[in-house]
């Protein structure tokens, strides 16, 4: 580096001789800037809905991988399930069945049939409850046994109903006897 | 001194990466000037460094998000400025690097030393150099680039920048002993 050189660059900061229009740069910076925001933001929305599509298509083939695992992992469940699905039919058409006859017996005494009526009512709505919280989990034990109650009541509230008919039919006959 | 730099400017530079408006005005106003002188220095007028100084801070904040401090914030920002000069000046079609013309004038004719130090004369040499010359003139002594950098900015190759870098070297003192001369 000769003696020129040396000169200049210790003067370096000597070349820095002018000012900036800093307030109106400025203006110009910033409102390029607002522009570019709005290109900006517009590309932006372009970019999220390519993400969400990506996000979108990552989510269904996840939960589908996941579903199919699931799947091969509960296949013995789900014959559980379907087992289970069976008896509950059975037992259901059975009743409905049942409180069909009680309901169309002509011997039975309408607030009889009411109250009847009444108490199905009420083991039908507890045995929703019941049946949600069974697909919820099909593992619990409790559950498998507050159904099972469920229809023991009906069960005996049918045989009930049926002792009551033959003992009015009983009575009735004893009745006749009378007569 | 240069991680002291790194540091300071870090948080303005972290918040203006977040698009802060005062952060990016903080960092505005720390480089403005130097930015300016550069563009200035390169490009000979008032409205076509104001031109180029509001690009490249426009451009800086905008691809701030790359920056990843392997340089000082200045030097990442010197880089845009120069870069954006120089691509002024081509689409100006102003030559930059006419060598032709000044090669053979120049080799003929033995190196003088400069005869005088003076700053101002030195200033107003390089403003009257070809713009080629002033090119490379001011990257190399003023902005203090190599030639390798040089290279890379003008798209020269490293020979081609030191045997201009001498030539524009020696025309400058010319025309500085010409001014003593005049003055």
């Amino acid at each position: 580096m000769d003696n020129f050189e040396k000169y200049i660059q210790e003067n370096r900061h000597l070349f820095d001789d002018q000012k900036a229009d800093k307030q109106k740069i400025w203006q110009n910076i910033e409102s390029n800037l607002d522009n570019t925001k709005v290109i900006y933001l517009w590309n932006l929305s372009g970019l999220k809905i390519a993400a969400t599509i990506l996000v979108l298509v990552g989510v269904f083939s996840i939960t589908g991988l996941f579903i199919t695992s699931e799947f091969n992992q509960s296949e013995q469940n789900e014959i559980v399930h379907q087992e289970l699905k069976d008896i509950d039919i059975y037992y259901k058409n059975l009743v409905s069945f049942q409180v069909q006859l009680v309901n169309n017996h002509p011997k039975l005494k309408p607030e009889n049939k009411k109250e009847f009526l009444s108490f199905m009512d009420e083991l039908d709505k507890d045995y929703e409850i019941l049946k949600l919280e069974m697909t919820k989990n099909l593992n619990n034990e409790y559950i498998l046994e507050a159904i099972v109650n469920n229809y023991k009541k009906r069960i005996e509230l049918i045989e009930n109903l049926l002792e009551q008919i033959n003992d009015s039919k009983k009575s009735t006959d004893n009745e006749s006897y009378i007569l | 001194m240069e991680t002291n730099i790194l540091h300071t400017h870090k948080d303005l530079v972290e918040k203006s990466k977040s698009g802060d408006r005062k952060s990016q005005y903080q960092l505005y106003e720390l480089y403005v000037d130097a930015m300016y002188n550069i563009s200035f220095r390169m490009l000979g007028t008032k409205e076509d460094a104001e031109d180029i100084i509001q690009d490249s801070f426009a451009e800086a904040f905008k691809k701030l998000k790359t920056f990843r401090y392997e340089s000082t914030f200045g030097s990442w920002l010197k880089r845009i400025v120069i870069n954006k000069s120089i691509n002024h000046l081509n689409l100006k079609k102003i030559p930059i690097s006419p060598i032709g013309q000044y090669e053979h004038k120049i080799s003929e004719e033995t190196s003088e030393p400069l005869q005088v130090f003076d700053i101002n004369k030195i200033k107003n040499g390089i403003k009257i150099l070809p713009n080629g010359y002033r090119e490379i003139i001011n990257l190399y002594l003023i902005e203090g680039y190599d030639h390798i950098e040089i290279s890379e900015i003008l798209g020269i190759t490293i020979s081609t920048s030191k045997s201009q870098y001498h030539r524009a070297k020696k025309k400058l003192i010319e025309i500085v002993n010409t001014l003593e001369y005049n003055g």
